[in-house]
Parts: structure tokens; sequence; C-alpha cells
């Protein structure tokens, strides 16, 4: 058997395993491990006595990926920013954002519902990672659209849409994880990543709309608030508003001249201040263990499918799969455009068995070149490219796209990280519900990536001021 | 015999002569010998004597400097100020030290053997603002320098700033670093030249060690054709990295030109302050290895010796 | 998430271990916690130091590739005690009883196979690390400031040790779950709809009083 036949055999175990409800970053890891057996024992023709070799020197490999590929400072963004998001929970910033958004804009149809968009959009400005945003969210925009009557899974499911604002509304570590993979510049991603931030939330807002004026008993607007109550609702919500100048302020010195520090770091000082925040606001000892333990939580969870993935990712690298794919790809006779939506379909469908990282690990070694290739390569000015755009812009372009379609992913069954994350600090939601309250987003992200495919000037634009 | 090399990256200058080798043993085995080149898919970079020792891949390449204590012997060629010239020079001292007993003995230990060189030139610095072309403008100056490149600025009041390479431009941009140290290539492709004002054309403070390795047990049960063929296939891999290498240092006046960069040529004296400063670098490293029982003093003798006969030779 | 945990409890020695494994699962998940915050708390110094002081903290990347896997790792035993790593629960959510406790005491197995080979892989990486001849016990080490990787390396081996022990009792407790045929056994995590039926009961048993 060829080694991308033993690749292919070992990814079709894990999918059974996967199926079978096995936990995902264990059947991963597992069919990680099982297939280095395979590829090792076969490269001693299966023989009897090597058995134990094979058995070895896999094991041992394996071994090594969990603290090897987690000792890692770009990756030290996901626990950073989920603290940030639970920090900010326990200092009530959140829900004071929730209610000056509630007081504000909750008379349209769906009010609570687009108060929640809007609420998280603005929170995404300080928090980096979506599934720490849909955490805290769940908490405090559920219950109150339960109270007016909302169906659960509704509920459920905006939050578990909104939280994927997060990582294209700057910062995002998974913004900073694609520009350290292929190395571009993390400034100008974040700042690509701003404006289909807010398109998205546009976009999911206005679904909300039309869903609440065509389907009866949606959710009603929530009405009467006075003028005074709402710009009451305003000081609480303001601390957010520093925290997000302080951020911006420190990536981009606003007094001229250098920055005080990268964007890894802006994104510590943000926690940092809103840890000081919490205190001031009176978060002792046991809220702050709280917290703590939540993060540590959160981080296992993503962490844990990081490295079982990163072990199947070994197995796929010894057994050539990637660059087999990547000869494939580039063999293709369609045109760059067709290619690149049929990659992004194929991400849609990978994502359904991925988490979004863990994703970006596995494919963009591969896919990128392959992207940039499409394009006429790294130096290619415009007018020479096939996508209109010359190989930075394009870099940045195909980034955008790929974390919005790996944030798409956050939502879809079977495996939606930020569905599992709502029905988990929900007893009342189970995964299904949330899956089920989701599925109108899945047209609203659509019509978001068809046109940032067909316009690039909305992902390139502000970049392209900056340069 | 199929073997499966471990690299990581991109292909670049700094991994030409793997392929050139692997293109020259495939051809004097008839194809019978052949090798799978990966960047990165076997292991990380900073783990490739793992997988050696482990025995996942049978030839990899990694720098001295990543660990330290995985190879102490060889940090000798990362001391600051050797005084190696050129590249013939770099592969000069590099195959003298990996053929000394105490090298040997230490590769063993990971069940690696030495194979060949990566040569790299003098790590210079590019920096913003102002050319830093005095000892003084060096106090205080951030710059982005690992082991014994660091310690170096150090020693002139520099402040050496953890980044990792891929984030060096970032760095640089942001202020979080003034300078970055790196051999040309790098330069070129971690993208730090586009941030760059100038660049120290004449520092050559020193640079790092890269040896390509082998697995031993790999290694011995080739056939005797195609490990003659490996051993043979060395200096002509060599050779075609040199050539290759020199193409790239000749364009590398062009791409300074078209991007702006000024050179900048440090004083004789200067440098001989500078190397005055850091002189007690080799000593502490001397003392460190010695009372690890490792011949400090003898590797760097053979260092000096070695680059005399160079000299005298040509 | 969610502080309220659906793992039931009884008076059996099974039930008795998982509760004295949880506590020391919930310190091990604390620790990671508290480097968490110390990653942020390093940022701040590193960044206070630079700027205010040009004294940047040696090795920061260092020091945040040392606290990484205590973050990442450390709990890992403590989130499937839970049942909080990530599944797809379409299949095993329809089943009940004990075809369900047939499922999931295969799957566990599978996990526990996987989880005691990591446990030799990371030892072996731990082990190619440490060397008690050497100064600091060090035979790797990082790249700017050369601290001893061991350290963060052994973090592995021990968190998978404590990870088996978890996976032990589960297996355990989804094997006496499928003997007895329970509906709501102790000791393991409980699939949603069962961990509602269970609230439900509960409910109706404080109706009766
Ligand atoms: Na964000
Ligand atoms: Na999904």
């Amino acid at each position: 058997m060829t080694p991308v036949e033993i690749g292919l055999w070992v990814t079709g175990g894990m999918l059974v395993l996967v199926v079978l409800g096995m936990r995902v970053a264990f059947a991963a890891a597992l069919a990680g491990v099982v297939g280095l057996v395979w590829i090792f024992w076969e490269k001693k023709d299966y023989e009897a006595a090597e058995f134990a070799w094979a058995l070895t020197v896999a094991v041992k490999t394996a071994g090594q990926v969990p603290h090897g590929k987690v000792a890692s400072q770009a990756l030290s963004l996901i626990p950073t920013f989920i603290l940030i998001g639970y920090l900010a929970y326990y200092a009530g910033l959140t829900r004071a954002l929730f209610e000056a958004a509630k007081r504000w804009v909750a008379w349209v149809p769906g009010g609570l519902a687009v108060s929640t968009v809007f609420a998280t959009a603005g929170f995404a400005a300080v928090s980096g990672a979506s599934v720490a945003t849909a955490a805290v969210f769940a908490r405090i925009a559920i219950p109150e659209m339960l109270a007016v009557g909302y169906d659960k899974r509704f509920a459920a499911g905006v939050v578990a849409a909104a939280g994927t604002l997060a990582s294209l509304i700057p910062p995002s570590a998974i913004l900073v994880i694609y520009a350290i993979i292929v190395e571009q510049d993390v400034g100008k991603l974040l700042l690509a990543g701003f404006i289909p931030g807010v398109f998205s939330a546009f976009v999911y807002t206005s679904l909300i709309v039309i869903l609440a004026l065509t389907i009866k008993g949606f959710g009603p607007p929530v009405t009467g608030f006075t003028w005074r109550q709402r710009f009451q609702s305003l000081p609480p919500a303001l601390p957010i508003v520093a925290v997000v100048l302080i951020i911006i302020g420190f990536v981009y010195n606003p007094f001229g001249g250098d920055a005080w520090g990268t964007p890894t770091e802006g994104g510590a000082i943000g926690a940092f201040i809103v840890f000081l925040m919490a205190v001031f606001r009176g978060m002792r000892w046991p809220e702050l263990k709280d917290a703590l333990l939540e993060t540590a939580k959160l981080s296992v969870m993503i962490f844990s499918i990081i490295w079982g993935v990163l072990i199947y990712v070994r197995f796929l690298g010894f057994a050539d799969l990637p660059s087999a794919f990547s000869d494939w790809i580039t063999s293709l006779d369609y045109s760059p455009m067709l290619i690149l939506i049929c990659i992004l379909l194929a991400y849609a469908v990978l994502g359904m068995f991925m988490d979004a990282i863990g994703m970006l690990l596995l494919t963009l070694p591969v896919v990128y070149p392959a992207v940039m290739a499409l394009n006429g390569g790294e130096f290619v000015s415009a007018d020479d490219s096939a996508f209109g755009m010359n190989g930075t812009m394009c870099a940045i372009w195909f980034g955008i796209l790929v974390v919005k379609m790996a944030e798409f992913c956050l939502i879809t069954p079977p495996i939606g990280l930020n569905c599992f994350v709502v029905a988990g600090v929900r007893d009342d939601v189970s995964v299904q519900d949330v899956f089920r309250g989701v599925m109108p987003f899945f047209l609203a992200d659509g019509v978001t990536i068809a046109l940032l495919v067909a316009f690039p000037w909305i992902v390139l634009w502000l970049p392209s001021l900056a340069s | 015999t199929e073997w499966n090399v471990s690299l990581w990256g991109k292909r670049r200058a700094f991994t030409e002569h793997v392929h050139k080798l692997a293109e020259l043993v495939e051809e004097k085995t008839d194809g019978e010998f052949t090798m799978n080149i990966s960047y990165g898919g076997l292991s990380k970079n900073t783990e490739n004597l793992d997988g050696i020792s482990i025995g996942a891949f049978e030839m990899a390449q990694f720098c001295a400097g990543y660990h330290a204590d995985k190879n102490r012997a060889i940090t000798v060629l990362e001391l600051p100020f050797l005084g190696v010239r050129n590249l013939d020079e770099e592969v000069a001292v590099s195959h003298a030290v990996y053929d000394h007993p105490a090298v040997a003995e230490e590769m063993a230990q990971w069940n690696a053997k030495m194979l060949m060189t990566s040569p790299m030139p003098q790590y210079n610095l590019v920096g913003t603002g102002e050319p830093r072309d005095e000892l003084g403008d060096f106090d205080g100056m951030r710059v982005r320098a690992t082991g014994g490149l660091g310690e170096a600025f150090r020693a002139v009041g520099g402040v050496p700033t953890s980044v990792t390479s891929s984030e060096a431009y970032q760095a640089m941009e942001s202020g979080v670093v003034d300078t970055v140290a790196f051999a040309q290539h790098a330069h070129l492709s971690f993208g730090t030249i586009n941030q760059a004002a100038w660049w120290t054309e004449n520092l050559n403070p020193g640079t790092v060690n890269c040896p390509v390795v082998v697995n031993i047990d790999a290694y011995e049960s080739l056939t005797d054709e195609e490990r003659e063929a490996l051993d043979s296939s060395v200096p002509e891999a060599i050779d075609y990295y040199l050539e290759n290498y020199g193409e790239l240092l000749q364009r590398w006046d062009e791409v300074l030109e078209e991007k702006g960069v000024e050179k900048v040529t440090i004083s004789d004296e200067e440098l001989a302050a500078f190397r005055e400063a850091t002189a007690s670098i080799s000593d502490t490293w001397v003392e460190e290895m010695t009372a690890q029982g490792i011949p400090g003093q003898e590797l760097l003798d053979l260092v000096n010796s070695t680059l005399e006969q160079t000299r005298a030779s040509n | 998430m969610a502080g309220s945990s659906t793992v039931l409890s009884d008076d059996s020695t099974l039930s008795f271990l998982d509760r004295k494994l949880y506590r020391l699962e919930r310190f091990f998940a604390l620790i990671a916690g508290i480097f968490a915050f110390g990653l942020m708390v390093l940022a701040v110094v590193s960044v206070t130091g630079r700027n205010g002081f040009n004294e940047p903290l040696p090795g920061y990347v260092d020091w945040i590739e040392t606290f990484m896997p205590l973050i990442a790792i450390l709990g890992v035993s403590y989130v499937q005690r839970d049942g909080g790593h990530i599944r797809m629960d379409i299949v095993v959510g329809q089943l009940k009883g004990r075809v369900l406790w047939a499922v999931e005491f295969i799957t566990t197995i599978g996990i526990l196979i996987l989880i005691l080979a990591l446990v030799w892989g990371s030892w072996a990486h731990f082990d190619r690390s440490f060397d008690m001849s050497r100064p600091m016990w060090s035979r790797d080490s990082t790249i700017d400031i050369g601290l001893p990787l061991w350290p963060a390396k052994l973090v592995v081996p021990v968190a998978f040790a404590v990870m088996s022990v978890r996976l032990v009792l589960q297996i355990w407790g989804y094997g006496r779950a499928f003997i007895r045929g329970d509906e709501t056994p102790a000791a393991v995590p409980l699939v949603q709809s069962v961990a509602e039926q269970a609230a439900a009961e509960a409910e109706h048993i404080q109706g009766r009083d």
C-alpha cells in the first residue's frame, strides 16, 4: 500500500471514531499514532520482528508533539484573549455593553438579538477569541432573550454566530496566527479584518430584522427606554471604549514615532487593564479564581484539539499527503478564481470536522503557497496577477477569506466549537439546539464570503491606506 | 533505499545543498538511493535532533544556537569575532570542528553523525533611523540577535531582545527592536531589508552554525555503493551551495540600491574596540565547556589553526 | 463552562475516588489558569521594562514557551472529568442505557490506549532533554537565554499520567453502568439528555417530600 493510500484509510478511520463520539482531539491523535505505526512498519515491509521498532518510533514521534507544538509564542495569544473575555465578564464590562446596546437599539424588530450582535461586535474590539466571546455573551444575552420569549434555539444561535465577529474585528488571535504562519505583516492583516468584521455584523443584523419581520412571535422589540435611561447606560460601558483606545494607541502610537509594542503585547496590556478595572469594581480572589479556572478549561479544550490534530498532521507529513495535494491543485486546468472558490468550499467541508486553528495549522502550509502561485507569485504586480492585486494584498485578502471561513466552521455541525461552548454554558440548551438556531446565519455568512470574494476592495481598502 | 530528510521553512539558498545532494546521490546509484525532502512535515525545527535520535527520519538540518545544551561542542562556531572572512573559510572551520572526536561523541548521543555544514555569511545588522557606525551608538540599542551574538552586543551596551525570526519584521516596524542581525538571505526572506535604512557591511560579529546530520544506524545500513555515493557527493553539494549563495551575494548590492539602503562601513578602530569588549565571551565559553568535560580550548585552537591553514593554502 | 457539572456521585468506592481525583484535577487546572494570568503579567513587565527603562525582560519568548505547556496541557484531565472535550454527539446523543455505556466504554478504552502511548512518548521526549550529570540537569535548552527545557517537557507526561487514572475510573464507571444497566450512573460525564433526565428525577423526588 502506498503512503498516500495509508493516509486515506487512516483518515477514514478517524472519521468513524469521531462519528462514534470519541472526543475529537483524541480521535485525531489516535488516528495519527496508528497511522505513524503503519507508515513505519510499511517501511520495513511489515516484518514481524520490526513491529516493535515501528511502534517505538511512532509513539516517540507522536510524544514530541504536545509539548513541541504548544510551546509557541504565537499560540500564547489564545489563553491571553480567553482571559480578557472572562475578566471583562467578571468586571461587569460585558453586561454594561449589552445593557447600553439594548437601550439604544432593542426597539427594532428582533431587538434583543440585534443588541446582542452590536454588543458582541463592540466587545470584539477588545477580545481576540471567538469562543471566549461566545461563552461570555451566552451568560449575559441568552437569559434576557429567553425572558422576553425568544425561542431558546435561536437565542443560542445568535450568540454562537455573533461570537465569531471577535476573530475578524481586531485584535484577533487567529489573524495573528495566520500572519505568523504565512509570514505577513500582522498590523496590516488586523487592519484588514476591521471592515469585513463590521460588515459581517451588519449582515447578521439585517438577517435578524428580516426574520423578525417574517416570523410571527419571533422576538418582540423591546421599547420604552427614555433618552435619559439611554444616556445613563453609556458611562458604565465607557471603560470598554477606553480599553479599545488604549490597545489601538499601543499598537499604532498616536503621538507619532515608534509604536509601544506588537499587537501580541497589545492584547496582554488590554487584559491587564481589564483586570485592574475588575479589581476596582470589586473582583476578589473567589471571582478571579473562577475566571482563571474558566480560562484554563477553555484553553485546554482548544489546545487539546490543536495538539491532537497536529499528531495527525505529523502522520500526514510522513504519508506525504500535503505535497500530493499541492501537486494536484497546481496541475488543475481551471481558472484561478474557480480554483479559489473550490478551495474555500473545501474549507467549508473540512471545517465541519475541525476547529478553526487546527484547520489553519493543517492546511496553510500547503494551500497558501498554492493560492499565491495561482495569483502569479509572491512578487507579482497587480497588473500581471490573476486576482488583480499584488502579492502582499493577495496574502491579506486570502487571509481574511480563510479566517472568515474558519469562523464559519465554528458554527457548522457536527464540530462547531462556538456551538459546543454556548451549550456548555447553558445547561438548558443542548448542542443540537444551538446548531438548529444558528442555521440562518449560514446564509448570512455565505453572503458575506461571496461579497468579500467578489469585491476584494472591502478587505483591501483599509490596509492599502496604511502602505 | 529511501531516506526522509527533515528541513524547515521553505526552499532557499540555505537548503540548496541538500537538494543537490539528493540529486547527485540518486544519479550515482541509478535511482536506488533516493531522498524525500520535507519542509516542516516531519518535525519542528528545534526537534530535528530528537527525530534523528528516535530514528523517525534519516537526515536533518539544525542550527547549533537553537539548543546549545544539545550540541555544546559545536557552539564554538557561533562565538563572536572568530575572524571568518568568507564562506569558504566557514566551510573549512566547520568541517574541521565536525571531525573533532568531542563533537562526534556528542552527536553520537543523538545517534547522529555530521555530514556537512550549511555555511552562512556573517550576521550583519540592518536598522532604522540614523546609521550606527560607532561603538557608542550600540549603547541602549535594542537588537534582535540570539546566543553568542546577543552576548556580544550586550557586552557593548546593546539590549538583545527576543523575537522569533518570523516576527522580526513586525518587531522592527513596531519599534520593538531597532536593529536585526541576520545573514543576507534571511534579511531578504524575512523582509527586514524592507524596513531598513542602513546595513553594516563589515561589522562581521559572527554567524550561526547549521549542520546537516544523518542517523548513524541508517548510515551504516546503506550498501557500500550507496554510502560511497553519499560521501562523495558532499563536496559537490557544498560547491553548488557556495556558487548559489555567491550569486545571491552579488545580487545583494543591487537589492540595497533598489531599496535605498545605506551601506555602513565601520572603522577599524571601532571594530577593534568591539572585539576587545567581547573578548571575554570566548574565555567564559572555554571555562564553562572545560568544567563540563568538553575540550573547549582545543576546539577554539582548532578553529584558529584551521583558519591559518586555509589562508596559507590559498 | 457552567460550574455545575454533569457528573453525579453516590457512596461507592468509585465515586469516592472520582471526587478525590477531581480535587487534584481542579488544583492542576487552577495552576494552568494562574500561569495564563502570569503570561499577561510577563507581557506587562516586558513592555514596561522596554518602554520605561530600555530594559526588556531577558528571554521573554523563552519564558512564554516554558509557561505554555502548563497552561495548555496540565488541565487536560480536569476537562475530561466533566466531559468538556469537544465531540460530535449526533450518534451517542440518540443512544440510551446499555448500548450507550458500551459505546462510551469502547471509545474511552481507545482514549486510554492513546494516552498511555503518549505518556511513554512524552516521557521519552522529556528524558532526552534531561541529564543529571549536566549543569541544571539540562540536555536541551531554549534559544535565547538557554533555559533548561526539561521542566516544561515533564509537564506533559505528568498531566497524561493523571489523565490515565481518570480514564481508568471512567472505564470502570461505564463498565459498571453496563453491567448493572444503570440509567444515570455516577462518576462518568452524562450526555445532555441523560443529565436533564437526572435533574428532572431529582426535582420529582423533591416534589414528593
Ligand atoms: Na477581536
Ligand atoms: Na464546524
